[in-house]
């Protein structure tokens, strides 16, 4: 029976394919006892793989908290995280990009390993859920076959970075940032400068300042577009912002340069890499983003740092490689650009109009955007849209911040039958942007951290608002809400109009799922301020709070007067008082429909909330390195079971070198992939100094990476390939005990 | 031996129900997993009902999903079975036919309404595009060894036919019979 894995070989980029290889042994020594749990629970998170709610092995069912016996319980993937607990892959989207053969194959893994559900996250990744982790490798296989990556989709690494789903089609950006975003991308993709950061780190590029589709200010590195004439020649650059992030603790970015062109863009990421892999808290992970060391350091001093760094940085011609080409950077678009030219429209086309499509500067083309409720689609509505962009757009399909999707280089006259074509699909709806347009975290749904049901409150919301929504004042019309299943953000409520976070307030002997109200965050400006929290109300009474709040402003607003205008202008206590009769808590006994959740019938509970693992454990950068040899050593096994000397040979070899890379990382970061460059300083460094030797050995482990070095084998046999595996565990061995040995002396 | 797919699934569409919606079916659900009304261990409900034509409300387990499904614009209890699937093709056949129409059955008594299901047809998804892409060849192969299969579970008069030419899509097949299939009409 042929595997993915043999079918797919010759479509996947070797390096890919090693990578996925690689995991895949970490998973078999795990499932050994192997390999240790944090250090897995890391390497799987740098490949997407994230836990899911209830993965402990219980779940209260609305009376009890029941035992979940999952079939192998007694192997975790991570701390408190057992095995065969479904969990969700985190799939990177760069820029939000898809072509449509991209979007079928996401749509096939989504019926095959998943629940048949697409979900759009508000960083412009996709994620699927229900997923169980033997069937992760052949997920990214068969993604890699396409172009599409998770690696360092989740974990402390780059996550996906995100731009403007407008970039290079909109009236007002200074250019187009997509291939600025594409090439950081394959750039800083498991480069070794970001394998020892705290925290993740978040990247997003716009292209102006205006909008807010980049969200630059909230990010820990934001690159905001600018250009400048010099000497009569106009030329490109980025304000460079950092330390912005919204979490429990939000902070706005700062600027870190004003100007920087795109040659210095690649080295001085890197260098701001280098200086948060340095100095970044490591410990507690709470205040471990880039945020807090920047607020800590002042951004004067961590400018001073990043431009010391800076001149360490190695050249790499990868930092320029890609700028000949980017200038010319275009979406091509799939048919010429006409103009609607009197074809009959179908019912509802004006409101569509209106809401759901975007005039291109580009005369005769215009972007639609497609509004997926709750960020979710099937997988037949994937097949069915590539059939759509195949006729109208070719590939240029990209997914958005607010968990929608857009179709760019429509020409204008095929909108009335793109328009009937979405309906059909179910992705045609008008109201795309507005207040229905709710954005969501998947709450108690299916994250661990949920305290609240961010996607039922959502999905009632968008009931009601809908039935309504022609008859709402263009005022409220125009509102954003975002919705966060508990304080961590990841709906972004900070910077919506109105948002929402869920928490739990107490009333007797029971709980109360809650949403606490933050109003007056701005969208717009790239997330430009944050919202004010000005009180929790019980879920259950959020629509009609909601619908008090808005009929006020009406009727108090100003000519003109936006939402964060009206809240700044009212004040806090007042509206803590007008929202004072919403959060009175009823009895268990008078109203017990308070007592659940949205969408949920069960009693509510907070025994199920679990230890989240959105940046996993703190893991040292020697043992996510030394976990690669032993995989690559795992792998060498594996060769040899099959009787392949050579590849047995060559993976034994390769372990060695990652290993003694592991120990020569901790004194030189830079050292780079050549073997020769690698063995030479572990010489250097530790087998001369005697560091590494062993008690009674000596230097006889070391000696044997050193003797392969060396030379290829005379003979490749089964006796030469036991050798060598058994070698290479001494050796691994023996860097384990001398980086404990020597650890402090050298780390410390 | 005809190989066992990774996943298989069997839905039995909905003949009638006047006042079901989706949403009644939530709490029934999550009523199944406090009294481990079927088979699996049940894990939780998730509520796709916004999504057109989509898998609507999920009670997912471990080994295998139940679904009220409304895809293709058509609700039905749809089985899932996803991991530990038997080694033989007609066992695992016969395992989710069994806990299809038992869940369906579970549900005709329990929603609210006159709930009936139409156990005369059902559809089989292959979801293993690599052991069962959805080709003409693929499709007849099947069908053939179904057919050697399916009498006994299902009666003999039973007829197949495939659901959907495009290759992108799992392989499904439809069988129907002249009245209630045999698997179902044990439960009735």
């Amino acid at each position: 029976m042929i595997t993915w894995k043999e079918r797919l070989k010759d479509e996947i980029p070797l390096e890919m394919a090693k990578l996925i290889d690689t995991y895949e042994a970490q998973m078999s020594l795990r499932q050994q006892g192997k390999m240790d749990e944090k250090v897995f629970a890391e390497a799987r998170l740098r490949k997407g793989v994230y836990g899911q709610r209830y993965d402990n092995g219980q779940r209260h069912d609305g009376v009890r908290t029941q035992a979940l016996a999952y079939p192998s319980d007694d192997i975790v993937k991570g701390p408190d995280t057992l095995w065969d607990a479904p969990g969700m892959q985190r799939i990177k989207i760069p820029y939000g990009g898809l072509s449509a053969r991209q979007l079928e194959a996401l749509s096939e893994l989504a019926d095959e390993y998943a629940d048949g559900i697409l979900h759009i996250t508000t960083r412009q990744d996709i994620q699927l859920h229900y997923v169980h982790i033997d069937d992760t490798p052949d997920l990214m296989r068969r993604l890699a076959a396409v172009g599409i990556t998770t690696q360092e989709a989740c974990g402390n690494s780059v996550r996906n970075i995100t731009a403007c789903q407008l970039a290079g089609v909109c009236h007002d950006e200074a250019f187009d940032v997509s291939p600025y975003a594409d090439a950081m991308t394959q750039f800083l993709l498991a480069h070794d400068d970001v394998q020892d950061f705290g925290r993740k780190f978040k990247v997003a590029f716009s292209g102006c300042a205006g909008h807010a589709c980049g969200l630059v200010k909230m990010h820990d590195l934001g690159l905001l577009a600018q250009s400048r004439e010099v000497a009569g020649q106009v030329q490109r650059g980025f304000t460079v912002f950092v330390g912005g992030g919204l979490g429990t603790v939000p902070h706005q970015a700062k600027a870190l340069a004003e100007f920087v062109t795109p040659e210095e863009l690649l080295p001085l990421t890197q260098a701001i890499a280098r200086v948060f892999a340095r100095l970044g808290e490591k410990k507690n992970r709470n205040r471990a983003r880039l945020k807090f060391l920047v607020a800590k350091l002042g951004i004067d001093e961590f400018r001073r740092l990043v431009e010391e760094e800076l001149a360490t940085v190695p050249h790499d011609p990868r930092h320029t490689a890609y700028l000949d080409t980017a200038p010319d950077f275009v979406n091509a678009p799939a048919k010429a650009g006409l103009q609607l030219n009197g074809a009959p429209l179908p019912e509802g086309f004006d409101a569509w109009y209106r809401s759901n499509v975007y005039p291109q500067r580009q005369p005769g083309y215009s972007v639609v955007t497609l509004h997926t409720p709750l960020g979710d689609f099937t997988a037949q509505q994937g097949f069915q849209l590539a059939d759509i962009a195949r006729k109208y757009v070719g590939d240029n399909i990209r997914l958005t911040v607010e968990q929608n999707i857009v179709l760019r280089w429509v020409a204008n006259a095929d909108l009335p039958a793109l328009c009937r074509d979405l309906r059909e699909i179910g992705l045609g709806d008008a109201h795309a942007g507005t207040i229905v347009d709710i954005t969501t975290c998947p709450g108690t749904d299916t994250c661990k951290l949920g305290i609240a049901s961010s996607r039922g409150l959502t999905a009632e919301l968008r009931t009601r608002l809908i039935e309504k929504i022609n008859l709402l004042p263009d005022a409220v019309q125009e509102l954003k809400i975002k919705v966060s299943g508990c304080f961590n953000s990841c709906g972004q409520h900070h910077v919506a109009d109105i948002g929402f976070f869920g928490n739990s307030r107490r009333s007797g002997n029971h709980k109360l799922p809650h949403f606490q109200v933050v109003l007056g965050g701005q969208w717009q400006q790239n997330a430009g301020s944050y919202g004010l929290a000005v009180g929790a109300v019980p879920a259950k009474a959020v629509p009609e709070a909601l619908a008090a709040l808005t009929e006020r402003y009406v009727a108090e607003r100003a000519e003109g007067e936006n939402f964060q205008s009206w809240v700044r202008q009212l004040g806090r206590k007042e509206i803590k008082a007008m929202l004072k009769p919403f959060m009175q808590l009823p009895t268990f006994e008078d109203n017990p429909a308070f007592f659940s959740d949205w969408g949920d019938s069960r009693v509510y509970t907070i025994d199920d909330i679990g230890v989240g693992e959105c940046a996993g454990e703190v893991v040292s950068l020697f043992s996510m390195e030394i976990s690669k040899a032993e995989s690559t050593h795992f792998e060498a096994l594996l060769a040899l079971d099959d009787g392949d000397w050579r590849r047995a040979d060559e993976n034994a070899y390769r372990a060695m070198v990652l290993a003694a890379r592991a120990l020569v990382r901790t004194k030189n970061l830079d050292v780079g992939d050549d073997s020769d460059r690698i063995v030479n300083e572990f010489r250097e460094r530790f087998y001369d100094t005697e560091l590494v030797y062993d008690r009674f050995a000596k230097g006889k482990f070391a000696r044997y990476l050193f003797k392969r070095h060396a030379g290829t084998p005379t003979r490749l046999d089964e006796d030469y390939a036991h050798q060598i595996i058994d070698e290479t565990q001494l050796f691994i061995e023996n860097i384990h005990s001398a980086e404990q040995r020597i650890n402090g002396v050298i780390v410390g | 031996m005809q190989t066992v797919p990774k996943r298989l699934a069997v839905k039995f569409n909905l003949a009638r129900a006047p006042q079901l919606q989706p949403a009644d079916i939530v709490p029934i659900f999550q009523r199944w997993i406090q009294q481990r009304t079927v088979p699996g261990m049940l894990i939780d409900v998730i509520d796709y009902k916004h999504v057109p034509d989509g898998p609507g409300i999920v009670l997912v387990a471990d080994e295998s999903d139940y679904a009220w499904d409304l895809g293709a614009g058509q609700a039905g209890l749809r089985y899932i079975r996803k991991r530990a699937l038997p080694d033989d093709l007609s066992d695992a056949l016969r395992l989710c036919f069994e806990r299809a129409a038992l869940a369906a059955r579970q549900l005709e008594g329990e929603a609210p309404g006159d709930v009936v299901f139409d156990f005369a047809a059902a559809e089989i998804s292959f979801l293993d595009r690599l052991a069962y892409p959805n080709e003409a060849g693929v499709a007849a192969s099947t069908q053939g060894a179904l057919s050697e299969v399916l009498p006994g579970l299902l009666g003999a008069d039973v007829t197949l036919s495939r659901l959907h030419e495009d290759s992108r899509y799992p392989l499904i097949l439809r069988c129907a019979g002249e009245g209630p299939l045999a698997v179902a009409a044990s439960l009735a």
